[in-house]
């Protein structure tokens, strides 16, 4: 009592005489991280104010993810009532700039917080730049993978001697492999999110990636030449698998994962995001089975997997600019996140900073250190103001895609309106 | 008293005296923070927008003229067309039901008597101050198509799980009856206090005349309470044709190009694709949709309920 007396006496103290004490910095921030991850973040968001206090202080709000996050990040950046640090997804960046909602940051920012393009993957940097300006740091490294429940498949024989699955490789292996799974005895043989598009065009893009086909070609021409018939079969593999009742029709993120967790299919294909979903159930013993996560099998020619990058971006502040002193501490925070951001790797993703991938810790840490070969293999969104998250690509998904995959389109039909549909809308 | 007596005796002078300039000065300050408040907020922002639609601009900030171009682009935009019967097969799925349901509710609560009445009245009106986020993930779970409590029902009709909500045909009728669902407590509200509002002697004698309860019905309650009818008609058309939220949530990441309204056309337009001008025309347009078919319906129902 007498202590948190004191306490108020020395804080408006402390608010009487800003000139005296250094003023703290208040970082506004804003993330989309609603899912297992974001309470890795929190987490870290505390631990850097604890590491910081008097100095630096992180306001989190956690706001919907996809285009409800960029409407309002559009929208308060024009009027200057953004945060002054966001995540931001890499593949959206071409937009994002070209509406004018994220600021520059320059080299010498970086270089005062202690950052450096050579501690990220070249591919990784640049995606991060706009006409060379760079306009994010990137963070991390996601991608979808095959979850699976270790003790189906082991019923089913698809477990090889190294304790990982095996003969999942190769389209009409895979299907078999789903057919065997069933008749064991699974209401499904893989889970996946198909009611909605954006989570058919992680599956979708993969599968093109591992025919080497280009959504969006040099020329600015979408599913030109025989890209479209690779569009076509990549569609039509999942399309078979709803068809034949392996794969559950038109259902809802929650539900999908439900029929993973609850046992009802021992495959889900989601992102790494909900590796803390697997985890913390299996640490309260909810789970049921053994649980584990690879890289999604190859289907096609070669190993391929969609992958897109949360990096940290600043808004545009028009007519409310931050004072240089909250940037500097702005550019601290982005530093400091990079260099914990093993504690990231918790909530399943890639780190994107290089001397953390590099170390023994994360190198040893599971699952990812299974399907960190995603990192080698990824497959980015096209580089493009039509593309990325909550883009006109990602509506594309699904209006054409989606309904695809669940039988209501003809995957030919749906991949030709796709592509007329996105290419109309080229200016 | 004596200002009456004024009046009658000297009629002239008295109206002149109504525009004393005390009297202006009153009123223009008891009216002025209204129109303040309205200019500001109401009608330099239509301005603005009309303005807007003239322009290729980006959402916030400048734009070059182009005239007439945006109205042209409209008319020959598939999606504007597809919106636009949404929106209308909506208004259509939701207005008149949403309005006759409510009068009979209304109807069969007021013939209840003390805390019973309260009580099903709240019942139906809980739904009511639901918020829109709560109202999707309370239906969206009911409905999902692989573990809503709805779908045993349903599987027993259609003799398998169906995914409502990503079925094109299913889609509108069931974000219909669930906003039904949802507002219906207000328009009971309204209907309630129009149907107290009709004097008992009418009923009693009625009653006495052995006029039959159908009779009552069509001779007395029916017309009495025509005019709540046509208000609540009038603010359920503005209200339906202004449809977003539920659509929008309930269709997002589906084929929202088949499922989109008009504002959602709007919201696209302007805030996903940074197309402020194109998106204010749609705007304009709904903006007149809504002013014509609100007039109209409002003057015919009037009319009709005057005969």
């Amino acid at each position: 009592m007498m202590k948190s007396f004191l306490k108020m006496a020395l804080l408006s103290t402390a608010l009487l005489m800003p000139a005296v004490a250094q003023a703290q910095e208040v970082v506004t921030w804003w993330d989309f991280l609603g899912g297992g991850d974001g309470v890795r973040m929190k987490a870290l968001i505390e631990k850097f104010n604890a590491e910081n206090a008097g100095k630096i202080e992180i306001q989190a709000t956690t706001l919907e993810w996809g285009t409800p996050f960029y409407t309002k990040v559009q929208t308060s950046a024009a009027i200057g009532e953004g945060p002054d640090v966001m995540t931001y997804h890499l593949s959206r960046l071409p937009l994002g700039v070209s509406s004018g909602a994220l600021s520059e940051i320059t080299t010498d920012e970086l270089t005062a917080a202690g950052l450096s393009g050579a501690d990220f993957a070249e591919s990784n940097w640049k995606a991060a730049q706009v006409d060379g300006k760079q306009y994010a740091v990137p963070f991390d490294i996601h991608s979808v993978v095959l979850y699976y429940n270790k003790d189906k498949l082991a019923a089913a024989g698809l477990i090889g001697d190294n304790g990982l699955p095996t003969g999942l490789d190769g389209v009409d292996n895979f299907k078999a492999a789903l057919q065997k799974l069933k008749d064991g005895g699974s209401e499904y043989g893989i889970s996946i999110h198909s009611a909605a598009g954006d989570s058919q065009w992680r599956i979708f893009y993969s599968l093109l990636g591992q025919q080497d086909g280009q959504f969006l070609d040099a020329d600015g021409n979408f599913l030109s030449g025989d890209n479209l018939d690779k569009a076509v079969k990549a569609t039509t593999v999942v399309a078979d698998w709803v068809k034949d009742g392996l794969a559950p029709a038109a259902t809802e993120y929650p539900a999908s994962i439900a029929l993973f967790t609850g046992g009802k299919a021992p495959l889900h294909i989601n992102g790494v995001w909900e590796v803390p979903t697997m985890t913390d159930l299996a640490a309260k013993g909810e789970l049921g089975f053994e649980w584990g996560a690879i890289a999604l099998p190859t289907f096609f020619d070669h190993p391929a997997t969609w992958a897109d990058s949360h990096s940290f971006a600043i808004p545009n502040r028009v007519g409310n600019e931050v004072s240089p002193e909250k940037r500097a501490a702005v550019l601290q925070v982005i530093a400091w996140m990079n260099k914990n951001s093993l504690a990231w790797a918790d909530a399943g993703h890639i780190p994107a900073y290089s001397p953390v991938r590099d170390s023994e810790e994360f190198k040893t840490k599971q699952p990812n250190a299974t399907y960190s070969i995603l990192a080698d293999t990824a497959v980015f969104d096209p580089s493009s103001v039509l593309a990325g998250v909550a883009s006109p690509v990602y509506d594309a998904a699904g209006n054409y895609l989606m309904p695809a995959v669940n039988g209501e389109i003809d995957p030919q039909s749906a991949m030709e309106q796709m592509r007329d549909d996105l290419q109309g809308q080229v200016e | 008293m004596s200002a009456t007596d004024t009046a009658t005796d000297v009629p002239l002078p008295a109206r002149k005296k109504r525009f004393n300039r005390n009297e202006v000065l009153a009123a223009l300050i008891f009216v002025l923070p209204f129109v303040v408040v309205y200019a500001v907020l109401f009608i330099y922002p239509t301005l603005q927008m009309i303005w807007l639609s003239f322009h290729k601009a980006p959402l916030i900030g400048p734009g070059t003229f182009i005239g007439l171009d945006n109205y042209a682009k409209l008319f020959k935009d598939k999606l504007f067309g597809v919106a636009f019967w949404n929106t209308v097969y909506f208004v259509v799925l939701t207005v008149v039901p949403a309005t006759l349901t409510a009068l009979a509710i209304a109807i069969g609560v007021n013939r209840l008597k003390g805390w019973m009445q309260s009580l099903i009245l709240a019942c139906f009106f809980i739904p009511y101050i639901l918020p829109v986020s709560v109202v999707f993930r309370v239906w969206g779970w009911m409905f999902d198509s692989q573990f809503g409590v709805l779908q045993p029902l349903i599987a027993l009709v259609a003799g398998d799980n169906v995914p409502v909500f990503r079925t094109l045909p299913l889609f509108m009728p069931t974000v219909a009856f669930i906003t039904v669902w949802w507002t219906i407590g207000f328009n009971i509200l309204l209907f309630i206090a129009g149907l107290r509002n009709i004097s008992p002697e009418i009923y009693e004698a009625a009653a006495l005349d052995g006029t039959s309860k159908w009779r009552q019905f069509t001779r007395i309650t029916w017309p009495l309470i025509w005019p709540v009818t046509v208000l609540v008609l009038t603010i359920q058309l503005i209200a339906q044709f202004k449809i977003f939220d539920q659509v929008y949530l309930f269709g997002n990441g589906g084929r929202s190009d088949a499922t989109m309204g008009l504002v959602q056309l709007i919201y696209r337009s302007a805030f996903q694709k940074n197309n402020g001008g194109y998106g204010a025309t749609v705007a304009v347009v709904l903006f007149l949709i809504i002013v014509v078919f609100s007039v109209l319906q409002f003057q015919m129902l009037r009319a009709r309920g005057e005969k």
